[in-house]
Parts: structure tokens; C-alpha cells; sequence
């Protein structure tokens, strides 16, 4: 059985098509790409996933169960875990408070139990020295590698990264594409949206490329960046250059 | 099912510590402060003990909208609406022969039981909406409550059960119970912070968004809250109906309530426990200082709202905590990494 299913999604704001008939599904422990265009439609894909935005028609499954009239609160506790393309911290929580009140909420943890599940996802994001700063005071990479925290509290099944590479050096890329590989060897699926597609290409096992809200390509990467499809979205049929970040 | 998730190195388990500073000292100082402000009618003069009273009723109100507003993201502009409520159910317990002192929790609990159906109706509006709509449930109560013949109608109704003792002891009962009560709703409001519905509360204060991706039921969160503020303000109007014993619709469901609570909370900070009660010493001593002034101390008191929310838009209280790092009532959560000195 899939672990996220999505039937014919579809979404418009106005005369702005976000979503036209997104059919594709997950299994657990897949690791899959999102790529397209500025405007494309990719995050959001992931706010109808984590029930932030409600699409027009279609079904979500997670898990088997139709999700698309739950509450984004009921979809985190259920095992949907998301990251904001524009970080979204609690500014005057501590770090550790970010996670922990996912901890508390999103995996239903109590005492101690949370502490050791906030502060684990600490540790595995390389935050567990700046648990106790005020999240408002992070620079830009730390705030990144606080979604990843914040939702990795709330104990997912599939985790939806939106662009938390972007802006990282080589040697951060490197460090997040560990992080992310050891999380699918827990069994944890993972959604990710980047447009540094090299990051992608060491991480994730199929592609899907979305262009105007349609699924235009979906597969193998090597076969998806070098499919017609793909390379008519990227301007005139030019090549994605892999090496680009 | 969730998948619980492996740390990453075996390791101590992680010591989490709720204050920055000794709780002892915390502790010392609200025992010596509880004990002064409990015998304060004996050791200062009557008309004191008075606006003592009303200061307290203030801190009650103050921090109950501080809740509301400061942390749950709901701006009420009616929260009188559950004074005169409050005010009214104490009129009517007294009028069936209960002790005014005792219908205290009487009248918070009736006000709790009121809002319940009450948050049905304005969870459905949002932002100024829901503002607007708290005002209309307020004057839908008082015009309701101005029919009731029994309650004194429009004109109102002195609360009865009070006529036996002196005016003296009025004054210092009154204060007493106010004081009790401020107590009792500061220290339940430090406690609710201080639980796990306190980092909700903070979460939803700071991204509502995040707060519900993260698994916070910010709708369940609220209505707690809703029903916890109008329980506060009952109480408040309680004890406004024995400190002040003629009970009539314009003054219990005054608009002035509202006003005074959101002034307090913005000057002092909204969403800090200490905000609203530093916000309410402020404001009386502008009031005691500069009643005499007449229109000039609405205008002063105007600008300083003006001036605090422009410049310092988390308050006096947020201002001086972020400069000196400190907290008289501490809840966060201060992790001791073992082997680690950050
Ligand atoms: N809440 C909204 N209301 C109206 N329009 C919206 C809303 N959210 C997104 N849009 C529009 O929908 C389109 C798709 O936006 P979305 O953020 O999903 O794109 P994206 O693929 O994530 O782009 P990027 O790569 O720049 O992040 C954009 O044109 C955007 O302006
Ligand atoms: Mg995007």
C-alpha cells in the first residue's frame, strides 16, 4: 500500500493554476525530487499535502485514508511533517521550544519522553549547541535547519522539505544530504522540493517535475532532467545543467 | 503510528531545567509580597485600600485579555461582556440569599458555562470581525440583562447581603477577596504557561501557521482560553459588584473595561505574564498622580499608548526582558547539555 496518495489534485487562485490533476504516490521510505519553475506550483503542492491550502477537487491519501478535509494539525499528528520554503520559527521560543512543542503536539509526547525526541532532532540538525538560543536570533541557514528540527519532532512518516538547501555552501549541502539520507534509513519518506538539483541528485531515487500545476515528468532523475518535457519547462529545450546550484 | 526516532549517540539523559535563576528566591520574594499585600488594609489608609481594589480588579481583567490577545491571538474588544455577566450573576446569587463572597466562584463558573456556546458563534469570524463581534455579544448582554426586572432592569440593583457590615469592613473584605482572586488568576495563569498548553499558547503568539503544521490545535487551544478569560473577568466583575455594591448595566458592562484591559497589557507587553501587572502599577500611578488634571491626563495617558506602540510594540516589560535577559516568573524550558558548555 502507498503511504501519501494523490488522485487528481487540482487548485486555482483565481485565474492561477496551482494544480491541474496532480496524480502520483509515495511509498514508505521514498526519496523523491520536486523540481520546476519559479511559480510552478510546488509549495503549493505541499500546503494541500499538509492541509494548509484546500484544493479544489481531488483525494489525498495518507496511509489509505482520505486526508484532504483534515485539519493541518490532525495531518502532522497522523505523520505529514513540513518545512516552510520562508522559514516560519517561533521567534521568541528557545530553539529547543520550536521542537519541543512539536514533540508535544505533532508526536503527542509527553515529559521527558518530548525532551528526548526534541532534542534528538537537535542533535541530528546540528542545532543541539544553539538549543537554548531564542529562534528570532538565528541566521538564515540555522532557521532552515530549524524546520527540518521542528518537523522531525512531530515524528513523520513522510517529511516535506521545501527548499532548505537553497543558499548553502558546498560543505552545508553535503552535511543536509547526510541528514536527509539517514532519515529514509529510518523509514521516513521524503518530498523534496530544490532547485539545487545536484543536492537532489544524491539524495533522492525519482523525480517529478511540475510546470503550471501539471505533473509533466515523473521517474528516473537522469531520465527525468533529460526528457523533452523537462527541457521545453527550462527555456528552449536547454539542458539542466546538473552542476549548477 | 509515528516512528519514534533513534538518537543519535547513546547519552545522559538531558537534564531540563524551567528557570534561569534560583526558584528559592523567586519563591522568598512572592511569600514576603503575599504577606504585605494580605495585611496592606491594616497598614495603610482606608481610601488606599480602596484603589488597591481597584487595582487589582484591573491586574484580574489585564491579565486575562493578555491571555486572549497577547498569547491566543484574539483582540476582544466585549471581554466587559463577561464582567457585567460576572457582576450581574453575583447580584442575582446575593438575591437568593448566598453570601456575595461566596458567589465569587459561583459567578466565574456561570461565566465559563457562558462562553462555551458563545465561542461557537465567534469562531466563525476572524481577525476584526471577531473583534467586532465580541462588542456585540457584549451589548447583546446588557441589553438582555436590562429587562430582567429582578436584576434591577436598567437602573440597576444594590447587591444585598452586604447592609450588616460597616463601611470600613466592606473595604477590607472587598480588597481581601480582590486580592485573592488577582492572586489566584496570576498564579493559575503562570501555571497554564508553565504547562504544555503554555508552549501552544507561545507557538500560536508567534506563528499560527507553523503552530498548526507542527500538530497544535489552535481552535481547541482557543476556546480554552475563551472560557478561561471569561471564568477571569466573572470573577473580576464578582468582585467589582462587592467592592462597588450598586450593580447597573452601564457601569458593569461598561466599554471603559475593554479599554482599560488592552491599555494595560500594551504598555506594560503583551504576551509576558509580568506585562499586564506592570502595565496596571503604570496606569494607576498616572491616575493617582495626574487625575487632577483633568482632560490632560486622558492626553497624556493617550500618548503614552501611542508613543509604547509605536516604539516599543512589545511593551515596557518586553523591552527590559530582552535588554536584561531576566524573568520574575519564568517558563521556559533551559536545557543542561551534559559535556557540552554552550
Ligand atoms: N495564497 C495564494 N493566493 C493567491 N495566489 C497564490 C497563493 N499562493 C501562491 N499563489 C500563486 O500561485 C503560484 C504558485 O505559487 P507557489 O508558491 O506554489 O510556486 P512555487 O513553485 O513554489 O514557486 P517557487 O519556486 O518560486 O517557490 C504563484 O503564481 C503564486 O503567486
Ligand atoms: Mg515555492
Amino acid at each position: 500500500m502507498s503511504l501519501l496518495q494523490l488522485e487528481g489534485v487540482s487548485k486555482k487562485f483565481g485565474q492561477v493554476v496551482v494544480g491541474e490533476a496532480i496524480t502520483f504516490q509515495l511509498m514508505q521510505g521514498d526519496a523523491v525530487g520536486i523540481v520546476g519553475p519559479n511559480g510552478a506550483g510546488k509549495t503549493s503542492l505541499f500546503g494541500m499535502i499538509s492541509g494548509d491550502i484546500s484544493p479544489d477537487s481531488g483525494v489525498i491519501s495518507f496511509e489509505g485514508e482520505n486526508v484532504a478535509r483534515l485539519s493541518p494539525a490532525k495531518r502532522a499528528r497522523a505523520g505529514i511533517g513540513r518545512t516552510y520554503q520562508v522559514p516560519r520559527p517561533f521567534e521568541h521560543m528557545t530553539v529547543f521550544e520550536n521542537a519541543l512543542v512539536a514533540a508535544q503536539q505533532g508526536a503527542r509526547a509527553r515529559g521527558h519522553k518530548s525532551y528526548d525526541i526534541a532534542f534528538g532532532a537537535l542533535e541530528r540538525t546540528g542545532l543541539g549547541p544553539l538549543a537554548n538560543r531564542p529562534a528570532g536570533s538565528l541566521t538564515l541557514l540555522h532557521r532552515k535547519r530549524l524546520e527540518l528540527a521542528r518537523a522531525l519532532s512531530t515524528s513523520p512518516r513522510v517529511l516535506l522539505l521545501d527548499e532548505i538547501a537553497g543558499g548553502l555552501t558546498d560543505l552545508e549541502v553535503n552535511e543536509l544530504t547526510t541528514i536527509i539520507r539517514s532519515l529514509r534509513a529510518d523509514g521516513i519518506a521524503v518530498l523534496w522540493i530544490e532547485h539545487v538539483v545536484r543536492a537532489l541528485l544524491s539524495t533522492v531515487d525519482r523525480l517529478i517535475c511540475l510546470a503550471s500545476g501539471v505533473v509533466v515528468a515523473d521517474g528516473e532523475p537522469k531520465e527525468v532532467l533529460a526528457s523533452d518535457a523537462v527541457r521545453f519547462v527550462y527555456l528552449g529545450g536547454k539542458r539542466i545543467d546538473e552542476d549548477a546550484s | 503510528m509515528s516512528i519514534a526516532l533513534p538518537p543519535v549517540a547513546p547519552r545522559r539523559s538531558l537534564v531540563v531545567r524551567r528557570s534561569t535563576h534560583s526558584p528559592a528566591l523567586t519563591l522568598v520574594g512572592a511569600l514576603v509580597l503575599v504577606i504585605l499585600l494580605t495585611i496592606a488594609p491594616w497598614i495603610v489608609p482606608a481610601q488606599f485600600a480602596t484603589t488597591l481594589t481597584n487595582f487589582f480588579i484591573l491586574v484580574i481583567m489585564a491579565t486575562m485579555w493578555n491571555l486572549l490577545a497577547g498569547y491566543a491571538g484574539m483582540v476582544s474588544i466585549g471581554q466587559q461582556a463577561f464582567v457585567g455577566l460576572g457582576a450581574y450573576a453575583t447580584l442575582y446569587f446575593a438575591l437568593k440569599g448566598v453570601n456575595p463572597f461566596v458567589t465569587i466562584p459561583l459567578s466565574a463558573l456561570v461565566c465559563a458555562i457562558l462562553a462555551v456556546p458563545i465561542t461557537y458563534l465567534l469562531f466563525r469570524l476572524r481577525g476584526g470581525y471577531f473583534s467586532i463581534a465580541t462588542w456585540v455579544v457584549s451589548d447583546t448582554a446588557l441589553l438582555i440583562i436590562g429587562t430582567i426586572a429582578l436584576l434591577g432592569g436598567g437602573t440597576g440593583r444594590s447587591v444585598p447581603g452586604l447592609q450588616n457590615l460597616s463601611p470600613s469592613e466592606t473595604a477590607h473584605f472587598s480588597y481581601l477577596a480582590t486580592w485573592f482572586v488577582a492572586l489566584i488568576v496570576v498564579t493559575g495563569t503562570y501555571i497554564l504557561l508553565r504547562s504544555r498548553m503554555g508552549l501552544v499558547l507561545a507557538s500560536i503568539r508567534d506563528n499560527e501557521v507553523a503552530a498548526r503544521s507542527a500538530g497544535v490545535n489552535v481552535r481547541a487551544a482557543r476556546r480554552t482560553i475563551f472560557i478561561v478569560a471569561a471564568a477571569g473577568c466573572g470573577a473580576a466583575g464578582a468582585v467589582l459588584a462587592i467592592s462597588q455594591p450598586f450593580v447597573q448595566p452601564s457601569n458593569e458592562f461598561n466599554l471603559q473595561w475593554a479599554a482599560e484591559m488592552l491599555f494595560v497589557s500594551m504598555i506594560g507587553g503583551l504576551g509576558t505574564i509580568e506585562g499586564p501587572i506592570i502595565g496596571s502599577i503604570i496606569f494607576f500611578a498616572l491616575q493617582q498622580t495626574l487625575q487632577q488634571q483633568g482632560v490632560w491626563y486622558l492626553i497624556i495617558v493617550g500618548a503614552l499608548a501611542v508613543a509604547i506602540a509605536l516604539w516599543l510594540p512589545r511593551g515596557l516589560w518586553g523591552a527590559f526582558r530582552a535588554r536584561f535577559h531576566t524573568e520574575l516568573l519564568p517558563v521556559g524550558h533551559w536545557v543542561d547539555q551534559l559535556g557540552d558548555d554552550d
